[in-house]
């Protein structure tokens, strides 16, 4: 049954293969059109301000702002329900067992 | 094979816990300051040992039923392994064996290794109990063993924090356990049994629609799968469980993130055979969808290290259930697949849990802001935690991929392409998160602070790199895994198998 899910060998040596032909090619690149980087085009750019490598460090809770505009009802709804107040918590243990209950009744019966 | 070995896995672990006290007073009184990570460390190997050679027995079939003091069951209490048992036992002695070595470089600095060790193998007798006994109120008693050792380890760094995040546990995990006890109670009285292959034989004219359910069968089970539930921390059950790993000592939340994880998906693989056998196929599909939705969007936005590993433990844990639930419609390749995705995923999250902690104990600190650039010192934990992201977020060859492929198969093989399509796109979101990580932590660049970072100690980077191999291995060659979780899943459907065994008293 494993043999017809997933060949790992073959699937493993694909990628690898996949991984030196895209390696080769990056070379070949950088072969024909070599990088010249200066040291200004290096730096990096904050409206001339000398900038510490910790103030460079991306917002890691906004690092994926887009998903969070795709997925907005539960960023708005559902996080901020996680509030870390034990008796919410225990509400909704106690909602969870009510449907549970429900859903056992209705499937049993 | 050893006598006595079922009773010995749990009592090894049980009398080494009660000693240790002792082992830290003459380790003290003597100046051996190793002496209590040496007897922790060879404990575990001794149950790993004893685990092991009851492993070769069980593959060939066989259920090994030992009854305690001679009682034949149901009279007496006895404790029976099958397939499904064999697999979470040797889950949690291996991975309660790395776990303790790495304790023993973690928890160097802290000066109550006695009482930490003592507690980390109290923990693990619990769940090793959970996982052989055959009597359902010993489960509720190891269940107990676990949970209270648990409370006591999350708050043991005993700041607010710590503490906090263990009187939560401790009510919620308390209303669990309450709940199951309550479940058994109404089982008791309503069967007169609580040998759980008995309850399984005085309860199949229900099973097999001769009889109409009464009440307080049903109400008896919606109490065990919610406090089932909520040791396992699927959504709306999880509230707990992200401010404990998170406050925990790591090699903590990696025990309970790999070996504890085995406990819950345990109960929910039983289930839906014995003791009830009633159908829960739609409650553990639907809990599993919630579980890996909702905890794979909280894991995006998090900014503490541990903190978004502990959601992904709950987005995992919504794959095993969905998997185990799809088995109960039909799909052999669900339930496979979610048994095999607990052993992938104990794996690899023990593995990033000890990457995290190895970045803590080096740093001083698990949030992604105060860090980053820490790939050119420590080399070695960023390719383990490299190799243990791209297993979780299911990224071929690794082992990650071949149980969620196994799931996703499942879905289709179940009728239901849509939790397949759903189950994809988490993988998706998994990866992104882990790929947030990653650069936050181990790329961009290194505040100044970091500079002199040193790589974690090498008793630290061998069980991360026993179990980065591991990840590896079982995605090159998944037979390995199939050939565990194979006979698991075939012990778990096997509830007449089970019941002739032990009630037959082999």
């Amino acid at each position: 049954m494993v043999e017809l899910i997933w060949d790992p060998i073959v699937a493993t040596a694909a990628i690898l293969l996949g991984s030196l032909v895209a390696y080769g090619l990056l070379r070949i690149g950088h072969k024909i059109s070599k990088p010249r980087p200066t040291s200004e085009k290096v730096k990096t750019y904050a409206c001339g301000e000398e900038l510490k490598p910790e103030e460079t460090h991306p917002d890691s809770e906004q690092f994926f702002s887009p998903i969070r505009r795709v997925f907005k009802p539960f960023y708005r709804y559902i996080q901020p329900a996680h509030t870390g107040a034990l008796n919410t918590y225990l509400l909704w243990v106690v909602v969870g067992f009510v449907i549970i209950l429900v859903i056992i009744l209705l499937t049993v019966r | 094979m050893i006598a006595h070995a079922p009773i010995l896995a749990i009592v090894l672990p049980l009398f080494a816990a009660f000693l240790m006290p002792l082992v830290g007073l003459l380790s003290r009184r003597y100046n051996v300051p190793k002496a209590c990570d040496w007897f922790a460390i060879a404990t575990m190997i001794g149950t790993l040992l004893i685990v092991a050679d009851m492993a070769p027995s069980v593959w060939n079939g066989q259920i090994l039923v030992y009854k305690l003091g001679g009682w034949s069951p149901p009279w007496g209490i006895n404790l029976a392994i099958d397939g499904l048992s064999i697999q979470m036992a040797l889950m949690i002695a291996g991975l309660g064996t790395l776990v303790i070595i790495y304790s023993a470089a973690y928890m160097q600095r802290e000066t109550r290794r006695d009482l930490f060790y003592a507690l980390t193998l109290l923990a693990i007798t619990g769940m090793m109990g959970i996982v052989l006994t055959g009597d359902i109120f010993n489960f509720y008693v190891f269940l107990e063993i676990m949970s209270v050792s648990s409370y006591a380890l999350i708050a043991f760094k005993r700041d607010s924090n710590a503490i906090e995040a263990g009187i939560k546990y401790l009510f919620i995990g308390s209303l669990g356990t309450s709940l199951i006890l309550l479940s058994i109670t109404m089982l008791y009285s309503f069967v007169g049994s609580l040998n759980i292959a008995d309850l399984g034989a005085k309860l199949a004219a229900y099973r097999d629609g001769a009889l109409p359910v009464p009440t307080i069968l049903i109400a008896s089970l919606a109490l065990f799968v919610t406090g089932v539930m909520i040791k396992v921390a699927v959504v709306p059950f999880h509230t707990w469980l992200a401010d404990a790993f998170t406050a925990a000592p790591t090699a903590i939340s990696a025990l309970l993130a790999g070996p504890g994880a085995v406990v819950g998906i345990y109960w929910v693989a039983r289930l839906p055979y014995l003791p009830f056998g009633l159908p829960v196929g739609i409650i553990l599909v639907s809990l599993g969808l919630l579980s890996m939705i909702v905890g794979v969007l909280m894991a995006l936005t998090q900014h503490d290290f541990k903190r978004m590993l502990a959601y992904h433990v709950i987005s995992q844990k919504g794959y095993m259930v969905l998997g185990i639930g799809l088995g109960t419609l039909g799909s052999v390749l669900g339930a496979q697949g979610g048994l095999f995705h607990l052993l992938n995923h104990s794996t690899y999250k023990c593995l990033l849990f000890m990457c995290a902690g190895a970045v803590l104990f080096r740093t001083g600190s698990q949030k992604f802001d105060e860090l980053g650039g820490l790939g050119k010192n420590m080399p070695m934990t960023a390719l383990m935690f490299l190799i243990g992201a791209l297993a979780i977020s299911g990224i071929p060859p690794l082992n990650g991929f071949v149980s969620k492929y196994a799931i996703y198969l499942g879905g289709v093989e179940a009728g239901l392409p849509i939790v397949t399509a759903i189950a994809v796109l988490v993988s998706a979101l998994t990866f992104a998160s882990f790929f947030k990580a990653f650069s936050s932590v181990f790329l961009g660049q290194r505040p100044e602070r970091l500079r002199e970072t040193q790589e974690a100690p090498n008793m630290m980077l061998f069980p991360m790199l026993v179990m980065a191999v591991v990840c590896i291995v079982i995605g090159l060659l998944p037979a390995l895994g199939f050939n565990i979780v194979g006979p698991a899943q075939a012990a778990a459907e096997n509830s007449a198998g089970y019941i002739g065994h032990v009630i037959g008293g082999i």
